[in-house]
């Protein structure tokens, strides 16, 4: 009882299953230690085919989760402080900084350092900085590259490009069985893939549920939420984690719950969230804004079914090539005005990551083509994900109140 | 009757309005390094000069400092300031652009005179009053002095760099060349403005426009920013008090939907 008094004084409500994600992030963890050992662990990028490693019995983690995690923590500019010290400009990417810190200082980082990889798998699916980053890693730690080259796509992904990324595919399984001495084993692939589509269906919905007034979801849920659905698709464990999520959000639909106390405004939210600030989602459900959508989350939507080894890989070249971050900047607009009808938003703030050229360039012209569109004001704020160096909290502020002085 | 308080970078300003919308009192000082202190002297000043004991009065904030206002029932953004204090003088203006010490803003006013759209420079001092104190005190002029002398230019310099501290060491080099003061002030104008004309340009110039801010004060920001926008600006009277205005009319109409 008392805990509960202590919760209903926040305008935000704690997720139950948030302690359940402790436990996958731990045992996540261990997992990752134990396939090091063994000589057996990938790192891989965020828009990485996971379900190949992980059918081919690799473990995976993702160095982006990692950088997270110590943004989170309020590293960010210390950890980033050990890759500017090795010569890195503080232009680069704050996921890569922060990971090639860390790599290069583990002992600083006990949270955010990932252990020692066999292998390192990227997908420029998500930008292009993810190969020379792992280009640095594989220098550090000597475990080889692979590089899945997806070439970016205008609306439709034509024969000639699918036929390419689909030749990679099958290179990639070519790479890891020569690497580790071990074939792709059609039932395994199949497992994993049905697996994968299992989790991000629950996935999208979770995040679909948030269409309902009052949202049960806010943006720092999903942001924690989705750890699974990123860096663990395509195991039983991940599929259940969504399980129990689904059941506590399509819970509090049926009895009216919001994620924040009193839902005034609902707002869209563009690209990766300040880790280091996620309070800010908290100040603002103190004035009753609540986010119910964002373009990050709902980047790990794509869903794959097939019926055998040939017509997966068909799966994942269409799904690992279609990231919107692959598709230009039309793709985003057109995204970000679904969400906005879909979710019945009344505007949006669009982060632009200081490190993050592929996420936030064009943001300028985007938010005049998303209100044109729409009819709903936005909000560009500056910042970083990890670096909060670069994170004026006042100016941020000063922005986003104007934009809510222009909704109330 | 209400009273608006505007904490801006370099000085704080201070109105009071009564009940019809007309200006009872007004004060203006710097900020100086407490924005605390200036914010008391500042409402002592109105106080004294309306002769009115201001305790029950409504008050508004704005401003970056408008969090430190203590006697403040509310603070509202300079956006939203800005917009109402213009459309209270002119209602007919649809785009308002603000050039303060610390920053700019280029707003796009509603018919209900809140802001529809707006823009506001980033984390740099390149389109602001700061970029102009800083080229005065290198061209040994005082800020007062630096307008009047860029007119008097019949061939502006050109001033490439958009960094202050990179157009500070421009403007040394033109001095070093033997270029005149007047030259070189009417480039340090012309790139300056080249800034704010881009930030007015992405929320849409639309007329009659008008400017505000101490930067509104300076004849040739004013004469180069029309030449770029292609527009005649309307400025008023006191072009440094539109946010403190806007405060005092919000504080009105909040007691009047309250009561």
């Amino acid at each position: 009882m008392t805990q509960e008094r202590a919760s209903e004084e926040k305008p935000y409500r704690r997720l139950e299953t948030q302690s359940l994600l402790q436990q996958i992030a731990f045992r996540h963890g261990l997992e990752a230690m134990e396939a090091s050992e063994n000589g057996n662990l990938a790192w891989v990028t965020s828009g990485f085919p996971v379900e190949i490693p992980i059918a081919m019995n690799l473990g995976v983690v993702y160095p982006e989760q990692a950088g997270a995690i110590v943004g989170a923590q309020k590293i960010g500019p210390e950890v980033c402080g050990y890759a500017e010290d090795l010569g890195y400009s503080q232009d680069l990417c704050s996921y890569a900084r922060a990971s090639i810190g860390s790599t290069e200082k583990p002992e600083k980082v006990p949270m955010g350092s990932l252990p020692t990889p066999q292998i390192l798998l990227a997908c420029n699916n998500i930008c292009g900085t993810v190969l020379r980053w792992y280009d640095a890693i594989s220098e550090m730690t000597g475990a080889p590259v692979f590089l899945l080259d997806t070439p970016p796509l205008e609306k439709v992904q034509l024969p000639h490009n699918q036929e390419y990324v689909r030749r990679g595919v099958e290179r990639l399984i070519e790479f890891i069985g020569s690497h580790f001495n071990r074939t792709l084993e059609e039932e395994r692939i199949r497992e994993v893939a049905e697996l994968s589509s299992r989790a991000t269906k629950l996935w999208i919905r979770a995040l679909e549920a948030c269409k309902n007034k009052p949202s049960p979801l806010n943006c720092a849920d999903r942001f924690l939420t989705m750890a699974p659905v990123v860096s663990s698709r395509g195991t039983e464990h991940c599929a259940e984690f969504y399980e129990s999520f689904v059941e506590e959000v399509e819970d509090r639909v049926r009895n009216g719950i919001g994620a924040i106390r009193d839902e005034k405004i609902r707002l869209l939210w563009d690209n990766i969230p300040p880790w280091h600030t996620l309070k800010f989602f908290n100040i603002l459900a103190s004035r009753g804004v609540v986010f119910p959508a964002d373009t990050y989350t709902h980047a790990w939507t794509g869903n794959m079914v097939g019926t055998d080894t040939s017509s997966i890989i068909d799966e994942v070249v269409g799904v690992y090539s279609k990231v919107y971050l692959n598709m230009g900047l039309d793709a985003k607009v057109d995204k970000m005005c679904q969400l906005i009808e879909d979710y019945d938003l009344d505007g949006f703030v669009m982060f632009s990551v200081r490190s993050c050229k592929r996420y936030s360039l064009g943001q300028l012209v985007s938010k005049e083509l998303v209100t044109e569109r729409t009819g709903v004001p936005g909000v560009v704020i500056e910042g970083d994900m990890v670096d909060s160096r670069v994170y004026n909290a006042a100016q941020i502020e000063t922005r986003v109140d104007a934009l809510l002085e222009m909704l109330m | 009757m209400g009273v608006g308080i505007d904490v801006g970078s370099t000085t704080t300003k201070g109105v009071l309005l009564d009940s019809s919308g007309n200006i009872v009192a007004k004060s203006l000082m710097l900020t100086g390094a407490s924005a605390a202190q200036a914010v008391e002297k500042i409402i002592q000043n109105i106080s004294s000069s309306a002769n009115i004991n201001l305790n029950g009065v409504p008050m508004i904030s704005t401003g970056y400092g408008r969090a430190r206002v203590e006697q403040a029932e509310k603070s509202v953004t300079e956006i939203t300031c800005h917009s109402v204090g213009v459309h209270h003088i002119n209602p007919a203006i649809r785009l308002l652009i603000d050039v303060g010490g610390q920053d700019a803003k280029a707003i796009r006013i509603g018919s209900s005179g809140k802001p529809e759209d707006f823009e506001l420079n980033d984390k740099c001092s390149a389109g602001t009053g700061r970029f102009l104190e800083v080229m005065a005190r290198v061209l040994d002029v005082s800020l007062n002095e630096l307008g009047p002398l860029a007119l008097q230019s019949k061939k502006p310099c050109s001033i490439s760099s958009t960094c202050t501290v990179f157009a500070e060491s421009e403007v040394i080099g033109h001095i070093g060349a033997g270029e005149s003061a007047a030259d070189i002030a009417a480039g340090v104008h012309v790139s300056m403005v080249s800034k704010i004309a881009a930030l007015s340009k992405r929320v849409g110039v639309r007329e009659p426009v008008c400017v505000t801010g101490g930067v509104a004060l300076n004849p040739a920001f004013r004469h180069y920013l029309s030449i770029q926008l292609g527009v005649e600006l309307w400025i008023p009277e006191e072009p440094q008090l539109t946010g403190a205005l806007g405060a005092a009319v919000l504080a009105i109409q909040e007691r009047g939907d309250r009561s």
